[in-house]
């Protein structure tokens, strides 16, 4: 007892120093395997990041000069521009909701379409359904403003031929955003189904077969056993569509560049005509990090609600 | 060694991660820092440049200038003094430079210069602007073997000014570049431009329009090269006329007129519709603005001090465009929304009849066959014809190396001159900034249009402004708040920009 009393009282009088040495003896070359990695990021993404939260509290200039304004920049990210800003974030928030939703719906829905079939088809249809993917988003959003458009466009063709339209699709400010939701949604939701259907594959199927003993259905087991085992992954690809659709930017840039109204500003696009067009780097700033603190609370709440403790 | 004790890797990333974001915050509420020192001579002189650009003295328009200028007041407070600093490097550089020789750069500069063209699409053929450009640019590298100029595109809308804004900005890249005067202003405010006045000749000075000097004139300092001054006219589709059986309008034609002729000329042919009349609507343009200012309103005052655009006349001359949309339905159902390759297209299919557009796309459409006439915008209440448009310049940006500024320079001063026209005929895409340029068809056509042409003001905060009257303007044409909400709307926000020195 005596003997153990002793040594932690040896252990307490370790230097800060002392402590820091045998935290590198121990742990050194593991921090030396991933400092390249560290570097990149720290250059690449965090300094970049802490860079615009320093400047989002200054009067920012590329060329020196500029001081600091405390908050001012953020009072300004939300009055300028007659308040397009929340305009633009509500459009945003839409958006996301809308597209987030019908995204994980059809890739679901396709993942457990596909699911049944022979390997070889399962990979044909898998990599089918991810050529979207690889194309550029610029090129597509090139073709849905083609398809898009009033006079000579593929939508109001169709609906020609039934006597309807013409529909201004990209240029009513009632309808853009919707339009642009829809050629969202058109679009097929490639990464959640390649996600979706690897994680159904890594259900074993002695549940599947237990349940089928015990007289379950298809849809049965669909929403039984499927759905609760893929929760995990349905939890990235949920966090991974909301990131990329509160990012929505080169889409309404290129269907509509001029705008319609504020009917189509969306945060991103917002931030870059703050930033490049206007050239008030400490206002974009701000705007910046109040989509950063979006996206991390919308993150941190789908975490909560979605979290999966179930392994098997 | 205890758990209590051992520092852990989480701990260890936590604690660094939180002094970094301590650090931040406490730099952010700490007093107000003195701003960074700028060894950069250009951005001192432009450290000052809004209150100059701002401050206006009375209209002093010059009537050898072709045009009327609301901005080419913003510095008159200024001019004897740059005047009487730059004599002596107008004797230097005379000394060096032959006179009339415009081409022959003694720079002693080898190596690659960077210019950037607006409106230039690598690869393209038919574009004026990039036949012009390259033909230029091949001029100038014949005559200096040593100097390899490599060209840039970028496009005539709000997008391609941010593109060439930035790359500017960012310091690396670009040499020489052209761009409108109202683009210019955040760029000296930088120190992002190289003065050219120790490069500008005797001759320079008086060849060219004082009151474009002006516009680019910042604390007595020249940031630019004047070009020319495209001023918007309107293309008529002749083919549709004679179709239609429609006379031409004279030069003197009235806003009920052009509302008559669109409204025969907006018919279905074949299936197809073809329209009246239709312009591009962009925050970065001012091709629909003639018609809204046609009543007499101007965008801002005499002295650039206030915004004058929600004036009777100018809720009238506004009220002109939207009807053209909502009450004679002349436009295209995407007026409002359309990109520049649109509105070409359909003029080029002949499924559009008038398009109001500066010189630049002459060229263009005399290219593609496309048999057409000029007019100026349609005289509105006023009883005067009234155009806009911005100044065509050259610049330069700042480089340490002397050789390769005085090159940059040297091919800015080729490109604005007499010369190149000579060299490259047809190079001129709207009427020259030099008394000595004289253009060629269809780009003469604008030259008695640019003498009514309202342009666009030399401001810090002009690319601003523009993007808080754009949206409003689009509101209005798509019927969604009335002309006057649209001009009322962005007025208090662009009056305390205005207000800023």
């Amino acid at each position: 007892m005596a003997d153990v009393a002793l040594k932690k009282v040896k252990v307490s009088r370790q230097s800060p120093t002392q402590r820091l040495s045998g935290f590198f003896k121990k742990y050194g070359w593991s921090y030396v395997f991933v400092l390249p990695s560290l570097l990149v990021f720290a250059i690449f993404t965090l300094f970049p990041v802490l860079w615009a939260f320093v400047i989002s509290f200054q009067d920012f200039r590329p060329r020196g000069g500029g001081g600091w304004v405390g908050f001012k920049n953020y009072t300004d990210a939300f009055t300028t521009q007659d308040g397009v800003f929340v305009q633009a974030i509500k459009n945003t928030v839409f958006y996301t909701l809308v597209t987030v939703t019908a995204n994980i719906f059809i890739a679901l829905t396709i993942s457990s379409l596909i699911q049944p079939l022979s390997k070889y088809v399962k990979t044909f249809f898998r990599a089918a359904f991810y050529l979207p993917a690889v194309v550029s988003a610029v090129i597509i959003a090139v073709t849905w403003r083609w398809m898009f458009n009033t006079q000579w466009g593929f939508f109001n063709y169709l609906l020609g031929l039934v006597g309807a339209g013409p529909v201004r699709w990209l240029s009513d400010p009632d309808i853009a955003l919707n339009s642009i939701i829809l050629s969202t949604i058109l679009t097929v939701p490639a990464t959640g189904i390649v996600l979706f259907t690897a994680a159904m594959d890594s259900v074993p199927t002695d549940y599947y077969e237990a349940a089928a003993l015990e007289g379950a259905g298809a849809v049965r087991k669909w929403w039984s056993i499927t759905l609760p085992l893929i929760k995990s992954t349905t939890l990235y690809v949920v966090i991974f569509y909301t990131i990329a659709s509160f990012e929505i930017f080169e889409k309404v840039y290129v269907m509509v560049p001029s705008g319609v109204g504020d009917s189509t500003q969306t945060i991103v696009t917002q931030i870059y005509q703050t930033v490049f067009q206007q050239f008030r780097y400490g206002v974009a700033s701000a705007q910046a990090i109040v989509l950063f603190l979006l996206v991390a609370s919308v993150s941190v709440l789908q975490f909560r609600f979605l979290k999966s403790d179930v392994e098997y | 060694m205890t758990e209590k004790n051992k520092l852990s890797r989480r701990k260890f990333v936590a604690l660094t991660g939180g002094a970094l974001v301590t650090g931040g915050i406490l730099a952010a509420c700490g007093e107000t820092a003195t701003p960074a020192t700028t060894t950069n001579a250009a951005t001192s002189a432009a450290a000052t440049t809004s209150a100059a650009a701002t401050t206006a003295a009375p209209a002093a328009t010059t009537s050898a200038a072709a045009v009327t200028t609301t901005a080419a007041t913003t510095s008159a407070a200024v001019t004897t003094t740059a005047a009487a600093t730059t004599s002596a490097a107008v004797t230097t550089t005379a000394a060096a430079t032959t006179s009339g020789d415009f081409i022959t750069s003694k720079s002693g500069f080898k190596g690659t210069l960077n210019y950037w063209v607006l409106g230039y699409t690598p690869g393209g053929t038919g574009s004026a602007f990039n036949k012009s450009s390259d033909s230029a640019v091949a001029a100038f590298s014949k005559a200096n073997p040593d100097i390899k100029v490599e060209i840039t595109g970028y496009a005539a809308d709000n997008a391609g000014f941010a593109k060439i804004v930035n790359a500017v900005q960012a310091g690396s890249g670009v040499d020489v570049f052209r761009i409108p005067n109202d683009s210019l202003p955040p760029m000296i405010k930088q120190g992002a431009i190289a003065p050219i006045d120790d490069f500008l000749t005797a001759e320079d000075k008086t060849d060219i329009l004082p009151n474009l000097f002006d516009l680019v004139k910042v604390d007595g300092k020249l940031y630019a090269w004047p070009l020319w001054v495209p001023p918007v006219a309107m293309y008529l589709n002749t083919d549709i006329f004679k179709e239609k059986g429609v006379d031409l309008p004279g030069m003197d034609w009235t806003y009920d007129q052009f509302v008559e002729i669109a409204k025969k000329l907006t018919f279905t042919r074949g299936g197809q519709k073809v329209y009246g009349y239709s312009a591009l609507v962009d925050p970065g343009l001012v091709d629909t603005w003639p018609i809204i200012m046609s009543d007499g309103a101007l965008p801002l005052d005499a002295t650039n001090t206030k915004y004058t655009f929600n004036t009777p006349e100018g809720v009238s001359g506004l009220k002109k465009l939207v009807d053209l949309a909502l009450v004679h339905k002349v436009t295209p159902p995407d007026f409002g929304t359309q990109k520049q390759d649109d509105i070409l297209t359909a003029m080029k299919q002949k499924l559009q009849a008038m398009w109001s557009r500066p010189s630049g796309d002459a060229g263009t459409l005399k290219a593609a066959g496309l048999n057409f006439e000029i007019r100026p915008i349609p005289i509105g209440k006023s009883g005067k014809p009234i155009s806009a448009g911005g100044v065509g310049l050259v610049s330069v940006t700042p480089n340490k190396d002397a050789a390769k500024q005085k090159a940059a320079m040297d091919l800015a001063r080729y490109l604005t001159s007499p010369q190149v026209e000579k060299d490259v005929p047809g190079y001129y895409l709207a009427p020259g900034a030099r008394k000595s340029v004289s253009v060629v068809d269809p780009y003469n056509k604008f030259t008695p249009i640019a003498a009514t042409a309202w342009i666009t003001p030399s401001l810090p905060a002009w690319t601003q402004i523009r993007t808080l009257i754009h949206p409003n303007l689009q509101n209005a044409i798509f019927g969604k708040i009335t002309p006057e909400d649209a001009l009322n709307k962005p007025a208090s926000e662009i009056n305390s920009l205005l207000a800023q020195k």
